[in-house]
Formats: structure tokens, C-alpha cells, sequence
């Protein structure tokens, strides 16, 4: 007994000591946003800004700038119609092939799986002549459409899973009832499915919410800039970059995925676990 | 079961949204892509204009830049899927162990994962700045180095930055992946195992890691997709200087893309890297299937 809990005390201090160095980076990121822009370039740097150097100078003057509230709200719009339009669709996908048969059934599913082989910024050629084409370059909705199409493999992959697990009782018990497709959909498969939905609906807003690549090439107005566009704006502008600003900005950009993680923590592993194990 | 005519019209209108989505933003732009490959086509020409065949992946295949590239991209693919899984693996192990604050743990081992690229990129770019605090560290106070070493302005420098980075990143994921699949792993093995007189490693390399296979092999593909799809760090922190030297696959294509407008070129990269993507994939499905008859 006393040997156990002497085994559990150095476990958890290796555990500790490990874990103080994989958040140690965001410590930083944090205590340097809380330092007097003066001291950013000072030497030797400094871990922590001293007690009395500690301000909120860089947090004060991102809330006085209104671009960034527009920025906060691009992303937002952008994220959160992408989760549902993918969440809409992919559950769709996922009923129809989970349920039904038809011609082509197998060859769509496999092509679907097969596209999350692709690297996703290789089509950015021919996906920014079809932008080019729609007259969506710098337009926020055009975002829209690309994010729910790249989300939508995994999505669907995910949720023909979750839908698999729903007994087809359920179904034949609605048919009997005299309901149609579209009910079995709506009353019991969405309703059942909902964690899977979650789980990956809350990816989704991840990947939308941090996107970079794509919205840093369509997107060139300051005021349609999503947030990561406008944290890597503080470079090139100025010749020495204003390092309180940009992580005073980040800690902001932080705040809603980690709310959403913090109380959909249990989705997050339900979504990544349920393909994982099965192998 | 029968389906109705009116079920059958309703299973294509669940379909037909997807189909659209799907076939115009993922299925088109992949079969564009194909083509283009095969023309000389640069940007300001929306339309092709020579067939050219082959020419574009002679091109692509014969450049020097590309190639370093490509061995970047190996590199840090051959460094940092090894370094996450093993260090993963690590900590859901002893998260398994402990009675105690296993959620707690968890969830603070995951928030690298859930830190954009953007922000982790920055950060790591600012802790390794030549005046940065890692070298005052290394030199001033452990005297490690005898003087500032130049992380962002050299090859191995920036792709050491970039590779720590995917790693640190990385670490979370794989603890919650192989968490899961150690509860799975049934108590009663452990048991036989070291009634047979198994200590703690014989356990681990007879026990666990054999029920763990399939997990195993799970992450390694997803890992090395993974990989080859590093951008953003590297764009970021070194933006593939000094002369291209840091540049991953990615980060080149983008710059013969949209830095000189050669449209051909790219196609044909992208399609090269997706093929090598295809290929390692296959290889992997492959080792999968034998491993578990």
C-alpha cells in the first residue's frame, strides 16, 4: 500500500515537470503580453516582467483599435456558418450512405475518404481560379464554401460511423408509422447522432477559426481579415514588430476556443477517439 | 425494404447538397489541377495555353530548390512523427497510471493542440530570436553555448525550430489517441502476464504495445498526412529563408504559385507530392491489414 503511493507521488511529479514545459511557451506568450511595450527589446530578457512592470497597455490599446472587434467578428461569422452548412450536409452524407444503397454508393465513399490524403493547399491554385471565377476574392462569404467543402471528408467519415451505431430499428419503427426518409432523418438520426455531430462540428470551428493560408491569399481588405490575418499583419508593417501587441491579440483570439474546449472537452475525445481504437 | 419513389427522390435531395459542395470546391478543382499540370500555364492566363506534356514535371523534378525542399519535408516528417508518437505515447502512459487528476492532466496536455498555428508559430519565432530568451538561457545561464546561436537564419536552425514546434504541437493528440487505446488494452493480460513473471517493460513491449497495433498504425498515417502538410509553421517562422534553404514542399509551391506566378509548375508539384502521399498511405494500409489478420 505504502509502496503504491509512493509510486503515484513520483508519477504525478514527472507528469508535473513535463507538463511545465509544454505550457511553459504559452506562459511566455502570456506574461510577454502583460509587459510595457519598452521592455520587449530589453537584455537580457526576462521570463516573467517584473511585479510592478506588469501593464495593460497592449491589451488596452487592441481594444481601442475597432478594427480588431471587426476582425473578432469575421471570424466568428466565417466559423460558425462553415460548422453548420458541414455539420448540415455531412450529416446528410452520412445518413444516405450509412442507410441506403444506390449506384455509386462505395465509389463516393471511398473518393470522399480518399480526398483526406490530399494535402489541402495544393488545390489552392485551382481553387483560387474558381474564386477568381465566382467573384468571391476578398469577400468573407466567399471563405464559406471552401471551409465547409474541406471539412466535410472527415465529417462525413465521422458521422456515417456514428450513424452506424443508431439501431435500423428505429428507422422501420418511424416507416411503419407512415414517416418518410426526411423524418427518419430529422426524428431519429440527428437527434441520435447530435455527439458525433458535436464532436466534429467543434473541429470544424477549430480549423475555420485558424485558418491561415487560404484567407491570407483572397483576403486582402483590412476590414474582411479574419483574426489570424490580422495577428500575422503586425509583421511587414513596421520594421521592429510590436510583440505585446501581437500576443495581447493572440491571448484574445485564444479565449472562445478555449472556453469551447473547456466545456465540450468530453465531444473533443469522442471525436478523435471513435475512428481511432477500432483498427 | 421498399423504398417508395418519394423515398427516393428525398435520399437525393439529402445528396444533392453535398454533391454540389463536394463537386465544385474539392472533385473540380482536383481534376483543374490534373490538367494544368500537363500545360505551360502562368498566372494572368486564365486560359491554358500549351500542351506541353510531361515538361512541367521534368521542370519540377530538376529543380534544385524543389528538391531541397522535398528533403525538408522528409526530414521533418521523419523527425517529428517519431518524436510525437513515442512522446505521446509517454504521457498517456503514465496518465493511465495515475489515480488521480487524469481529466486534469489531459486537458492541460491538450491546449498546444487546440493554440492555432499562427499564435504557436510566433511564439516559438520570439523564444528563438538570436536576442531571445532560449539563447540568453543557454548562454548566459547554463553556459551550454559559448555564444547566440542563429535558430532562424540557418537551415537546420529554422527547420529545428519548426520540427520542435510540430512536435510540442503534436504531443497532445497523440495522449488523448493512445490514452484510449490503453484502456481498451484488457486488464486480466497484464495479470497473466506477470503471474508468467513479465516485470514492467516485458509488459509493455508483450502486452501493451502488440493490443495497441492497430492505434499505432492509425496515428502514423494520419501523422505522416500530417507532415507533408506543414505550412503555416514554417511560412511564419523562417518564411523558407535563408535562399529557400528552409522551404518544406508546401511553402515552395506556394511561392512558385503565387510569388511567381507559375501555375504549371505547382500543378505539377502538388500533384508529385500527392502521388508520394498516395503511395505512403498505401504502404501503411498495407502494413495494417498484415498485422492484423
Amino acid at each position: 500500500m505504502k509502496r503504491k503511493s509512493i509510486v503515484q507521488i513520483i508519477l504525478h511529479l514527472v507528469l508535473i515537470g513535463a507538463l511545465a514545459v509544454v505550457v511553459l511557451p504559452m506562459i511566455y506568450m502570456v506574461s510577454t503580453s502583460l509587459k510595457p511595450n519598452g521592455a520587449l527589446y530589453e537584455y537580457p530578457p526576462k521570463f516573467l516582467p517584473g511585479l510592478k512592470q506588469i501593464t495593460l497597455e497592449n491589451y488596452a490599446y487592441i481594444l481601442n483599435q475597432g478594427k480588431f472587434y471587426i476582425n473578432f467578428l469575421n471570424s466568428f461569422f466565417v466559423a460558425v456558418c462553415s460548422v453548420l452548412s458541414a455539420a448540415l450536409i455531412a450529416s446528410a452524407l452520412g445518413y444516405v450512405i450509412a442507410r441506403f444503397s444506390f449506384p455509386g454508393r462505395n465509389f463516393l465513399f471511398s473518393f470522399i475518404v480518399l480526398t483526406m490524403i490530399i494535402p489541402g493547399l495544393t488545390l489552392i491554385i485551382p481553387q483560387y481560379q474558381l474564386a477568381v471565377k465566382l467573384n468571391v476574392i476578398n469577400s468573407l462569404v466567399g471563405l464559406i464554401p471552401f471551409y465547409t467543402a474541406w471539412t466535410i471528408p472527415y465529417s462525413t467519415f465521422m458521422i456515417k460511423g456514428f450513424v452506424e451505431n443508431i439501431p435500423k430499428e428505429l428507422d422501420e419503427a418511424t416507416y411503419m408509422d407512415g414517416g418518410s426518409v426526411l423524418t427518419v432523418f430529422r426524428k431519429i438520426i440527428i437527434p441520435l447522432a447530435k455527439p458525433g455531430i458535436a464532436s466534429v462540428s467543434i473541429f470544424n470551428f477549430l480549423t475555420a477559426w485558424e485558418e491561415f493560408p487560404w484567407a491570407n491569399t483572397v483576403i486582402n481588405d483590412n476590414l474582411k481579415r479574419t483574426i489570424p490575418i490580422a495577428i500575422s499583419g503586425f509583421f511587414g508593417q513596421h520594421q521592429f514588430t510590436q510583440w505585446g501587441y501581437v500576443f495581447a491579440l493572440s491571448v484574445f483570439s485564444l479565449l472562445p476556443i478555449l472556453i469551447v474546449f473547456i466545456f465540450c472537452q468530453k465531444f473533443f475525445v469522442a471525436g478523435l477517439t471513435t475512428g481511432s481504437v477500432k483498427g | 425494404m421498399k423504398i417508395s419513389k418519394k423515398g427516393k427522390l428525398q435520399i437525393g435531395l439529402l445528396l444533392l447538397p453535398g454533391l454540389i459542395i463536394f463537386g465544385t470546391f474539392t472533385l473540380y478543382p482536383i481534376i483543374k489541377l490534373f490538367v494544368m499540370s500537363f500545360f505551360e500555364w502562368d498566372f494572368g492566363s486564365i486560359h491554358g495555353q500549351n500542351f506541353i506534356g510531361l515538361q512541367n514535371y521534368r521542370e519540377v523534378l530538376n529543380d534544385k530548390y524543389f528538391r531541397v525542399s522535398f528533403a525538408n519535408t522528409i526530414v521533418y516528417t521523419l523527425v517529428t512523427v517519431p518524436g510525437q508518437m513515442i512522446l505521446g505515447f509517454l504521457t498517456a502512459f503514465l496518465i493511465n497510471q495515475v489515480t488521480r487528476f487524469k481529466v486534469g492532466y489531459r486537458v492541460l496536455y491538450y491546449l498546444p493542440v487546440i493554440t492555432s498555428w499562427v499564435i504557436a508559430s510566433l511564439v516559438f519565432k520570439y523564444v528563438f530570436n538570436t536576442e531571445g530568451l532560449l539563447n540568453y538561457f543557454l548562454v548566459n545561464v547554463i553556459h551550454a553555448a559559448p555564444q547566440n546561436i542563429h535558430w532562424l537564419d540557418t537551415r537546420w536552425g529554422g527547420l529545428t525550430v519548426a520540427m520542435l514546434l510540430g512536435i510540442w504541437k503534436g504531443i497532445g493528440w497523440n495522449m488523448v489517441v493512445f490514452l484510449a487505446a490503453l484502456q481498451t488494452v484488457p486488464a486480466d493480460l497484464y495479470e497473466a502476464a506477470s503471474i508468467d513473471g513479465a516485470n514492467a517493460l516485458g509488459r509493455l513491449f508483450h502486452v501493451t504495445l502488440p493490443c495497441i497495433k492497430g492505434t499505432i498504425l492509425f496515428a502514423l498515417v494520419m501523422l505522416t498526412i500530417g507532415g507533408f502538410n506543414v505550412f503555416t509553421s514554417v511560412k511564419m517562422i523562417t518564411g523558407g529563408e535563408p535562399g529557400h534553404k528552409t522551404d518544406v514542399v508546401l511553402t515552395w509551391m506556394y511561392h512558385k504559385a503565387f510569388g511567381t506566378g507559375a501555375f504549371g509548375y505547382s500543378a505539377a508539384l502538388s500533384f508529385i507530392i500527392t502521388m508520394v502521399l498516395a503511395i505512403l498511405a498505401l504502404i501503411q494500409f498495407r502494413m495494417m491489414q498484415q498485422k492484423n489478420p
